[in-house]
């Protein structure tokens, strides 16, 4: 790199007041969250509203509501990130880093939510890598929900901003350079790494907008599988949930995104019309979902079984109608500010804001009608109806939870640039030259990892193991994730892997023109079609 | 469950693994159900693999609840305390499903209602680590120590004969001389269930197997404690695969239902309607 005239100036930028004062908000409810789990951890799980169902209450409430919402939070980032790249949408660059962030720490502090749900989570950390059985939609939630979509997610964002961690690790706070230089990975100034990553960034963002809607559906597929759960037995839970999921998500980036403009000052690098891309999106997936609701209660109300129409008429008019109600309410705002919005092409984003927290609202209200009632008024024999009230316990731990969302996402803007440096065509057309080694270590990462996720996940369905409860090897599920999480990895090798040793600089500085060089070199061109036509001609001329 | 037939899935490549897959998880279901042998009519003797079942003659019971303590004793059920914070946080193997009564001032009716031990049982299927599992004689067995408490199984069983510990049971010093060897307790945070007192069984085997004998109908006949206790001899136990058993020959009573049958479930546990006359 040539050494620049002025010194190099960091991205960043000074923070506002604001940040000060939500960081401590943010850790303040963290530590609330710890406090509440410690008693929980203490007190067992007695100190939840939580019951057995059947006898009068629900074994799932807040902690399923919440691991379901904050994954379903995850969606938009990863998939506004990877439509950015496919379809090649400007508009959306600006906040595709901020939606990654959004979709990592999300998908983090949603896997938190079922780790306090568990009655013992240091036997589940250990016994889910370990024995965990693809049969159950569980095995689906911890390996392709937190391996595959949280690792990809990271490699993709790792990637995006490793030019990035290149300029913070020569400007950036000294302390954090290491850090810095460590993501750079020897990224270096020049086109073919801009080129490079503009093909892995292609086929990242094609693998993870299909790997995304299979994590979201086995969400909906924990409960939509249930033949004994009415109310939850539905093909429609899978769909929905992704839906549901894009509602949440979009409306919590454009919550982000506008937070992020005035805390970080970055309100001229964040463009209106990228949130305002936002809101359009958000309309459309509202509108959808509010289809599905209203064909979810038409198809349990019309003539259902029994017991899929009391929980409809539980919902609808009875006990959980005020929710319901509310749920419906905050989805058709969350739709009709941003559609307004859309057909006068204009409005405040003030309006934008409150419809995303709307859909927010809708989006948690309407998990909690899916997990709760089922469970309390859904017995297929006439037993006992429950009652699920969430405890201060319960709250504290999801409140910790968004408090560590918040304290996660404020912490990296200040020491992370959150708007990607701008990159040009020209850089990202710039031709690869071709590099064998690369190409072959690349290949053989792919591969291996193949190998390994094929292995994992036939050693999970206890292919090899005649019949005996256990994997044949010990922790094959762990094997699986790894395979899915070096899948994604390949991407990184391919990227980072050590240029060739190019010839030195001063020879490059006039490189002579290969392409005539090339020409040169090779033997006259022989006109094959004349030589044909002149001894057709000769044929011709012979035979007449 | 053939071997070779495995291994030429397997040496099919990538593109059989998808297929091999769905095809174990098929025979799991066929070995687990032990081929949906339908507990009806029950076909040849198979004392190798028995199918343990239940016939509760509904005529007989008199709701006295004998069965539910007993079971208590025997399996070291733990008692949850009497305050509002433990309603529903009650643990037990086997209850009383209580209904109804038809007509407005009769005496209500139910029935004993322990784990249904069915055929294709919905808890194994969506436990994470299998901690529950199909034993090869059809009962629906829990390993406590194996149970990482995600209440999957709670959720997923129609009959909610699933109870969670939601805290650590505590047993006092008189109580603690009480508990039966035979029956290990149950930590905090983990689902237990009825296991058709599987201790009593094995025992029973061990017994026969020292005195070199096939195990007989009529000591099986009331081996769990439920049965035992039961005063007028409303729960039967046995073989359901042996066609001469008590069990089997109650089970073919033109009486018989399942609960929610429809479910598929196909429960070992068999009742018998009360008879009107």
């Amino acid at each position: 790199m040539t050494p620049p005239a002025a010194p190099e100036r960091s991205p960043l930028r000074p923070v506002t007041g604001l940040w000060y004062l939500l960081v401590l908000l943010s850790a303040l409810a963290l530590g609330f969250g710890l406090y509440a789990y410690s008693i929980q951890l203490e007190r067992g799980d007695i100190a939840t509203g939580l019951r057995n169902p059947g006898n009068g209450g629900a074994a799932w409430g807040f902690y399923i509501v919440f691991y379901v919402y904050f994954v379903g939070v995850s969606f938009a980032g990863i998939t506004v990130a990877s439509l950015a790249r496919l379809f090649h949408i400007e508009t959306l660059k600006p906040v595709t880093r901020l939606a990654e962030l959004l979709t990592i720490v999300a998908l983090i502090v949603g896997a938190l939510m079922v780790l306090a749900d568990l009655g013992r989570p240091l036997d589940g950390l250990q016994k889910l890598p370990m024995l965990a059985r693809p049969s159950s939609p569980f095995y689906g939630t911890f390996t392709l929900v937190v391996s595959g979509y949280l690792f990809s997610s990271l490699v993709f964002f790792i990637l995006a901003a490793r030019r990035d961690a290149a300029t913070m690790a020569r400007t950036g706070p000294r302390l954090l350079r290491p850090l810095y230089r460590l993501w750079a990975s020897g990224f270096r100034e020049e086109g073919v790494a801009h080129a490079r990553h503009w093909r892995t960034s292609y086929w990242l963002a094609l693998t993870i907008l299909p790997l995304l809607v299979i994590a979201h559906s086995t969400l909906g597929f924990i409960f939509g599988i249930q033949s004994g759960r009415p109310g939850w037995f539905s093909a429609l839970q899978a769909p929905a949930f992704v839906v549901l999921a894009g509602v949440s998500g979009t409306g919590m980036l454009i919550l982000f995104a506008l937070l992020a403009r005035s805390i970080f000052r970055i309100r001229d690098l964040v463009p209106e019309a990228a949130i305002r891309w936002l809101g359009t999106f958000l309309w459309v997936l509202a509108a959808v979902y509010l289809y599905f609701i209203i064909v979810e209660e038409l198809t349990s109300t019309y003539a259902a079984p029994r017991a899929d129409r009391t929980i409809a008429h539980e919902v609808v008019e009875g006990t959980f109608s005020t929710s319901f109600w509310v749920a419906v309410g905050c989805l058709f705002g969350a739709f009709l500010i941003p559609f307004v919005m859309y057909l006068r092409k204009g409005g405040s984003l003030g309006w934008l804001a409150v419809a995303a927290l709307l859909a927010n609202v809708a989006a948690v209200v309407k998990r909690l009608l899916i997990v709760v009632p089922s469970q309390t008024h859904g017995g297929l024999l006439r037993m006992r109806q429950g009652v699920y009230t969430p405890t201060w316990v319960e709250a504290g731990v999801v409140i910790g939870g968004a408090g560590m969302l918040g304290l996660a996402i404020l912490v990296f803007g200040r020491y992370f640039p959150l708007v990607p440096s701008h990159v040009t065509d020209e850089q990202r057309h710039t031709p690869v030259p071709r590099d064998p080694l690369r190409s072959i270590v690349s290949l053989v990462w792919l591969f291996g990892s193949l190998a390994l996720i094929i292995f994992g996940l036939g050693d999970s369905f206890r292919l090899w193991s005649h019949g005996e409860l256990d994997p044949r090897v010990p922790f094959s599920p762990a094997i699986f994730a790894t395979g899915v999480i070096l899948l994604f990895s390949t991407a990184i090798v391919y990227e980072a892997f050590p240029a060739r040793r190019r010839t030195p600089p001063a020879r490059v500085a006039k490189p002579p023109p290969r392409a005539t060089l090339r020409r040169k070199a090779m033997p006259p061109r022989v006109d094959v079609r004349a030589q044909f036509r002149s001894s057709r001609d000769r044929r011709i001329r012979r035979t007449s | 469950m053939s071997d070779p037939k495995r291994r030429s899935l397997l040496k099919a490549g990538v593109a059989a693994l998808g297929a091999a897959v769905l095809g174990k998880q098929t025979e799991d279901r066929a070995e687990a159900g032990h081929g949906h042998h339908r507990s009806g009519p029950p076909g040849k003797a198979d004392h190798a693999h028995p199918r343990w079942g239940m016939v509760i003659d509904l005529d007989r019971c008199t709701l006295c609840s004998s069965c539910t303590t007993a079971c208590r004793q025997e399996n070291n059920v733990p008692s949850v305390g009497p305050d509002d914070d433990h309603r529903g946080a009650l643990i037990e193997w086997i209850g009383i499903l209580w209904q109804e009564p038809e007509q407005p001032g009769a005496l209500p009716t139910g029935m004993p209602f322990p784990c249904q031990h069915c055929a294709d049982a919905p808890c194994v299927k969506v436990c994470p680590v299998g901690a529950t599992f199909k034993s090869p004689d059809g009962i629906t067995m829990q390993i406590w120590d194996r149970c990482i408490g995600c209440r999957y199984c709670m959720v997923a069983c129609p009959y909610g004969r699933r109870s969670f510990n939601w805290e650590e049971p505590e047993w006092s010093g008189t109580q603690v001389q009480m508990l039966n060897p035979d029956v290990a307790t149950r930590p905090g945070g983990v689902v237990e269930k009825c296991t058709f007192c599987h201790h009593r069984i094995r025992r029973l085997r061990e017994d026969a197997a020292v005195e070199g004998r096939e195990l007989r109908d009529e000591e099986l006949q009331r081996l769990p404690a439920c049965a035992a206790a039961c005063p007028a001899e409303a729960i039967t136990f046995g073989d359901l695969h042996d066609p001469e058993s008590k069990v089997a020959t109650q089970a073919r009573d033109p009486r018989r239902f399942q609960l929610l049958d429809y479910l598929g479930t196909d429960p070992s546990v068999i009742y018998l309607k009360r008879d009107r006359r």
